[in-house]
């Protein structure tokens, strides 16, 4: 909860009637300004932010930093466009306004929004960054809009010269179907230096997003904590149950996997192709399984992409997770611990619980568990009945 | 160490004025975060050679110390280091908040040159009338002694006295007739 007093430097050039950033550069500047200030606000209610336009006419102080809300709002309404963004009078004159706030306990930031072309040097860049530095007035750089040549590089020495331990930042947001105000949500300005604003940042971000949830079991560890804690100290002593189930099985599994390396890789390959269709998550699921898995196995990438497309349908789905393990365990033992995980029965059978639109009672995929259980060449040689079977399904 | 021992016991009423320092309104600007303020003024650290105050971005330093109650400033030991020690030094008294754009706005309540034997430890004797009734100090700390990118201040002790109060030493009974 840093006691903080903002001032936001917008561009209101020309350049910012583009449409690239929906639904314009401006008014999506204007969104991520509306949800700055109320972060800002939100993580301490001693918070100040004020305002001021860059380009037009001039340099013009719109609010003076201020707690309240309102203003801030106000003064968005009715700004025009036109004219060239002028950075660094705008941050001076922030640090001017910063210079004379009414609280002097308050820590002095300027969030810039640098859409347009920067027109000025290096090393007055430079000189500027210092002069805020040496006044301990940290700076946050919204790089977005216009790219054109070295403003990029301008805007990183400006942040190069103001920074003291990393509590400036710069981040680069390109043109795309996200909000502006969405990516910021999740940059290190709304995080605050990971304390303070999360709590805000961390809920507009779940509303953001429309309901999917990034948190780790879909449930905001703000508002209901209890329940959050619960789900992941649960989550923890499963995997730790799991891995020392898994370590027995691996003894097994490894004899097993030794007698059957050869087929192996014929058999992923022709399995992979089978499984073709499926829905989205179970493929980022797999995916992301066999990817970490298959590290150092540059051939295994392949497969892994071919999976990609993988099975809608239960014992297919078990089946290229078998496989692929199979493989990525011939091939390092440092993956053992990965591969015994998976070979354990009970774990792949808590994932595939996990997995929408699997059920673990269907019968066939009882069936495939059962069937990894026994000796491997049998299994191989299921395995390669099932393959050919899945292409004639094709 | 001897000349700033016969300095204070030529000054017997100034004491050292580092426990009326108000640590929690103590600010530096401008100085180096591996080297900040508390390794020239507090005890201990000012006494180790190791530890100082370093600037960062430019070798200027302002240093604001406010204190717990009115005191009179009398004198001020800074020491550093021949070449990175601080030069020029300005003292001003009772201006809050001081930025480094409004060093020159008002004059200095007090501007001194730092020899070398200032430097070694010998006190700098301040206009007294000047520091009559101080309840804040700037240290505008302007150069350095070869004009290098960083300052570097080893120790920083301030003497004077307080204002009010009595010297319990000094009263005497009154005797009866």
């Amino acid at each position: 909860m840093v006691l903080e007093a903002t001032m936001i430097c917008i561009d209101n050039s020309e350049w910012m009637r583009n449409g690239d950033y929906g639904p314009s550069r401006f008014q999506a500047q204007a969104d991520a300004v509306n949800l700055i200030c109320g972060a800002k606000t939100q993580s301490n209610p001693e918070n100040t932010v004020g305002v001021l336009t860059m380009a037009g006419k001039g340099v013009r102080v719109l609010v003076t930093p201020t707690s309240d809300l309102g203003k801030i709002l106000a003064c968005m309404h009715g700004l025009e466009i036109g004219g060239e963004m002028n950075l660094a009078a705008g941050i001076q004159v922030a640090q001017l306004a910063l210079k004379h706030r009414q609280n002097k306990k308050q820590q002095q930031r300027i969030i810039v929004f640098a859409g347009s072309p920067v027109k000025h040097e290096k090393k007055t860049l430079e000189m500027i960054g210092k002069k805020l530095k040496k006044n301990s007035v940290t700076l946050d750089i919204v790089n977005f809009g216009e790219d054109d040549e070295g403003k990029t590089e301008k805007l990183e020495a400006l942040l190069a010269a103001v920074n003291n331990n990393d509590t400036s930042h710069i981040v680069h947001i390109p043109a795309g179907p996200n909000a502006l105000s969405d990516v910021l949500l999740s940059t290190p300005i709304f995080t605050g230096d990971g304390e303070g604003g999360s709590g805000f940042a961390a809920s507009a971000a779940a509303a953001a997003a429309g309901g999917i949830s990034g948190f780790e079991f879909g449930v905001d560890p703000n508002l209901d904590p209890e329940l959050a804690l619960a789900l992941r100290v649960s989550m923890e002593e499963e995997r730790a149950r799991q891995e020392a189930a898994a370590k027995k099985a691996a003894e097994e599994s490894s004899k097993q996997e030794k007698g059957g390396e050869e087929q192996d890789a014929t058999m992923t390959e022709r399995a992979s192709e089978g499984a073709s269709e499926a829905d989205n998550k179970k493929n980022e699921f797999l995916q992301a399984l066999a990817m970490s898995m298959d590290e150092p196995a540059s051939s295994q990438d392949l497969q892994d992409t071919e999976m990609s497309d993988a099975a809608a349908e239960d014992p297919e789905l078990a089946l290229a997770l078998q496989l692929s393990v199979q493989d990525s365990a011939k091939d390092s033992s440092s993956q053992a611990d990965m591969s015994k995980l998976l070979a354990d029965q009970s774990f792949v059978s808590s994932i595939l619980a996990s997995l929408p639109g699997v059920d673990p009672n269907n019968p066939s995929v009882k069936e495939v568990l059962a069937s990894m259980q026994s000796q491997s060449e049998p299994r191989q040689k299921q395995d390669e009945d099932k393959a050919p079977k899945e292409e004639d399904k094709k | 160490m001897s000349a700033a021992e016969s300095a204070t016991a030529i000054h017997r009423n100034q004491v050292d004025l580092l426990d009326f320092i108000d640590w929690s309104g103590v600010e530096c600007l401008n100085q180096s975060s591996s080297h900040p303020l508390p390794n020239a003024l507090k005890q201990g650290y000012r006494e180790d050679e190791g530890l100082n105050l370093e600037s960062d971005a430019d070798e200027q330093l302002l240093i604001y110390i406010p204190f717990t109650q009115v005191i009179k400033l009398h004198s001020f030991v800074v020491m550093g280091s021949e070449e990175d020690g601080p030069k020029t030094v300005k003292l001003f008294a009772n201006r809050e908040h001081m930025g480094f754009s409004n060093v020159s706005d008002f004059p200095p309540s007090d501007t001194v040159v730092l020899s070398q034997d200032n430097l070694k430890g010998k006190p700098v004797i301040v206009k007294y009338v000047k520091f009559q009734n101080v309840r804040s100090l700037t240290i505008f700390i302007e150069d350095n002694q070869s004009g290098l990118e960083i300052t570097k201040v080893q120790k920083i002790a301030l003497y004077g006295s307080t204002v009010e109060t009595t010297d319990m030493k000094g009263l005497k009974k009154i005797e009866d007739h």
